[in-house]
């Protein structure tokens, strides 16, 4: 069975996004009369690029030798498994997107600093506790400061 | 010329302006010397603080902190033996053993005497090619264009670390994503849908996410990876004035050699600071009476390295202001920074904003001296910031990141574009997926494709491109740049191969 390594995902990732794309841009208006190509053309050219250039990283992946390991279904969890942190960060990321707009920019900044700063700083102290809270509090108010009353931007 | 000149300064002149590239420069220094945050992240993140200035002031702010970006990698360079930015990688080669053999406050004079000198002489060859290159490519029809960023974006995808592929693949992908929303003819591509898709996505978020994602996550990957050894350092540093003025004495063949180096560099396409930095330290090394001193801590090696990567600042300028084609990814964001301003860089420029063209001059004298003045001064300050730890930094730029990213246009859905990106990016970063050309695909591709399309409304033959001599010429330049990257790919490749066997 074949080993997934990075190269095989990327290019496989890539042949499905232009085969949903090519689909997609098949609703593209076409070319009026006095249009000598139309809307759909350049994006067109580019999905046959990238689809070329997928297909060639696969193909030259093909012919490295990869020693078998794990299946891909392990091979995903593993890379899961060992990316914890960065993916906790991706969700708390996520997570101060949706609630900006329901709690406001004051309590989204601080609760989204304050649960970073905690998983990559550690709660074990409370020195680091005092750090935390501390620069979370001042900095999302400083930056509310900036924007609101120096640059006349209003943060949700 | 001069008319012009002077009535920017007058503009940049005014103490608010002025106060802006003083901000600018210390966070250009701060951003530079802290290991790992990079002058392009220092960029991104003053850039939303922009949007309510006006284009002087905003310019301004921005060339404050490219001046002193550059010359931040100094600080962690010399005090932690750690690189600030990599374009000051072999700066810690001479500085670091300077500092460790008790002489820290030398190796910084020497470093920042020499980014001062570097950043003057680039800014004569932005004001002198600058307007020539201009003058010139004002004559470039849609056909010449079209194959100028044709040629720009294999060129920086081929110099892509030995991933022509990749880096092909990267900057047609990005060029994709200038496609969603309505086009020149509003016709409505790949909204999937959505009616936030319709108007397109926002270059800022897109960038944003793209590189600071990959980047800060990265950051944190590499600390789990190697534990950090921050060692207290002594920031208690004096600066030895009479004996760098003596050092810099002896060294006026090298700085002009390495800042030319840098300046050339900065102007090419695909390339950077990192480049110019082994570029100029190498040509030292070789023009050097004592090559053996080099490594062990000698002015000479110094010099080369920091008066060529804060060449790069004023060279880099040439390509974007002239022909509107961005030569690094600092310079990228830059562009980006001009168009959100409503300006566009190109031959037109010089015509239509000479005066905003004058301030970006001017902007870039001042800075160089407030850097000085600014490094000198505080570099006690310098040292113990660049200290600040990977975790505290990583949520706070990542917050700044989104608050800039919603302030562009009060938009909400502009946070989800940063959210998604940045996850696009992190993902294509760990495939080993070159992001500058992706990153200067996103910045060109509108242009690329209303040149491309006005070059076939006004004659439909696709032939015409390889008549017209011009842009003929950049076509066969991109195509020569690919085989040229193909033929370093296959080196490096049979590098290794060997390098494996031997191992066996």
């Amino acid at each position: 069975m074949l080993t997934l390594t990075k190269d095989r995902a990327l290019a496989l990732a890539l042949l499905l996004i232009v085969a949903v794309m090519w689909m997609e841009s098949g609703d593209i208006r076409p070319p009026t009369s006095w249009q000598p190509y139309g809307s759909a053309l350049f994006p067109r050219i580019l999905l046959v690029v990238i689809g070329v250039l997928s297909l060639l990283i696969l193909v030259r992946s093909l012919w490295v030798n990869v020693p078998e390991r794990l299946g891909a279904k392990q091979l995903v969890t593993e890379w899961f498994q060992s990316r914890r942190t960065i993916l906790a960060l991706f969700l708390l990321f996520g997570l101060y997107a949706a609630l900006l707009p329901v709690v406001g920019y004051i309590a989204a900044t601080i609760g989204f600093l304050v649960a970073s700063l905690a998983l990559l700083l550690g709660i074990d102290t409370r020195r680091k506790w005092m750090i935390n809270l501390t620069l979370s509090a001042t900095l999302t108010i400083v930056i509310f400061v900036v924007f609101r009353y120096g640059l006349n931007v209003w943060l949700p | 010329m001069t008319n012009f000149f002077l009535q920017a300064l007058a503009e940049v002149g005014t103490p608010s302006v002025l106060g802006l590239i003083i901000i600018g420069v210390l966070f250009g220094i701060v951003g530079g010397s802290i290991p790992g945050f990079t002058v392009t992240m220092a960029i991104l993140v003053v850039f939303p603080f922009t949007f309510a200035m006006d284009p002087v002031s905003g310019v301004s702010l921005m060339v404050g902190v490219f001046v002193g970006g550059y010359s931040g990698g100094i600080v962690s360079g010399v005090m932690l033996g750690i690189p600030g930015t990599p374009s000051s990688i072999t700066t810690v080669y001479d500085g670091y053993p300077m500092a460790q053999k008790g002489e820290p406050g030398r190796a910084l004079g020497i470093g920042v005497a020499s980014s001062f000198l570097g950043t003057l002489i680039s800014v004569a060859v932005l004001v002198f090619f600058g307007p020539l290159i201009a003058s010139f490519s004002m004559n470039f029809r849609p056909w010449e264009i079209t194959a100028l960023i044709v040629f720009a974006l294999t060129l920086v995808a081929g110099l892509s670390s030995g991933a022509l592929l990749k880096g092909l693949m990267a900057a047609a992908l990005g060029l994709l994503i200038t496609t969603v929303g309505y086009d020149r003819n509003s016709n409505l591509r790949f909204d999937f849908g959505l009616p936030a898709m319709g108007s397109g996505f926002e270059i800022l978020p897109v960038m944003i996410g793209i590189f600071a994602f990959s980047q800060l996550l990265g950051n944190i990957e590499k600390l789990k990876d190697e534990k950090s050894d921050a060692k207290k350092i002594d920031t208690n540093v004096t600066i030895p004035y009479g004996l760098i003025l003596k050092d810099m004495a002896g060294q006026k063949l090298n700085t002009l050699r390495s800042s030319l180096i840098g300046s050339l560099v900065g102007a090419l396409p695909g390339t950077g600071g990192t480049v110019a930095n082994f570029l100029s330290y190498d040509q030292a090394k070789k023009f050097s009476r004592h090559p053996e001193e080099f490594g062990t801590g000698t002015p000479s090696g110094i010099v080369a390295s920091e008066a060529s990567n804060s060449a790069v600042a004023g060279g880099a300028f040439v390509p974007t202001l002239a022909l509107g084609i961005p030569g690094d990814l600092p310079m990228a964001i830059m562009m980006g920074v001009l168009i959100l301003h409503g300006i566009t860089p190109g031959p037109m420029m010089f015509e239509q904003n000479p005066v905003l063209v004058g301030a970006i001059y001017a902007s870039l004298l001042i800075g160089a001296v407030v850097m000085v003045l600014c490094n000198l001064l505080l570099v006690r300050w310098f040292a113990k910031i660049s200290l600040i730890p990977q975790q505290i930094l990583v949520p706070v730029v990542l917050m700044l990141c989104a608050i800039g990213a919603y302030a562009l246009n009060n938009n909400l859905f502009d946070i989800w574009v940063l959210f998604i990106f940045g996850i696009i990016g992190y993902l294509l970063w760990k495939a080993d997926v070159p992001l500058t050309p992706l990153i200067l695909g996103v910045v060109l591709g509108d242009n690329l494709e209303r040149q491309l399309f006005r070059a076939l409304e006004l004659n439909e033959s696709w032939l015409t491109f390889l008549t017209r001599p011009l842009s003929a010429l950049f076509l066969a330049l991109a195509v020569a740049s690919i085989l040229f990257s193909l033929y370093q790919d296959r080196k490096i490749q049979r590098l290794k191969n060997a390098a494996q066997r031997e191992n066996i």
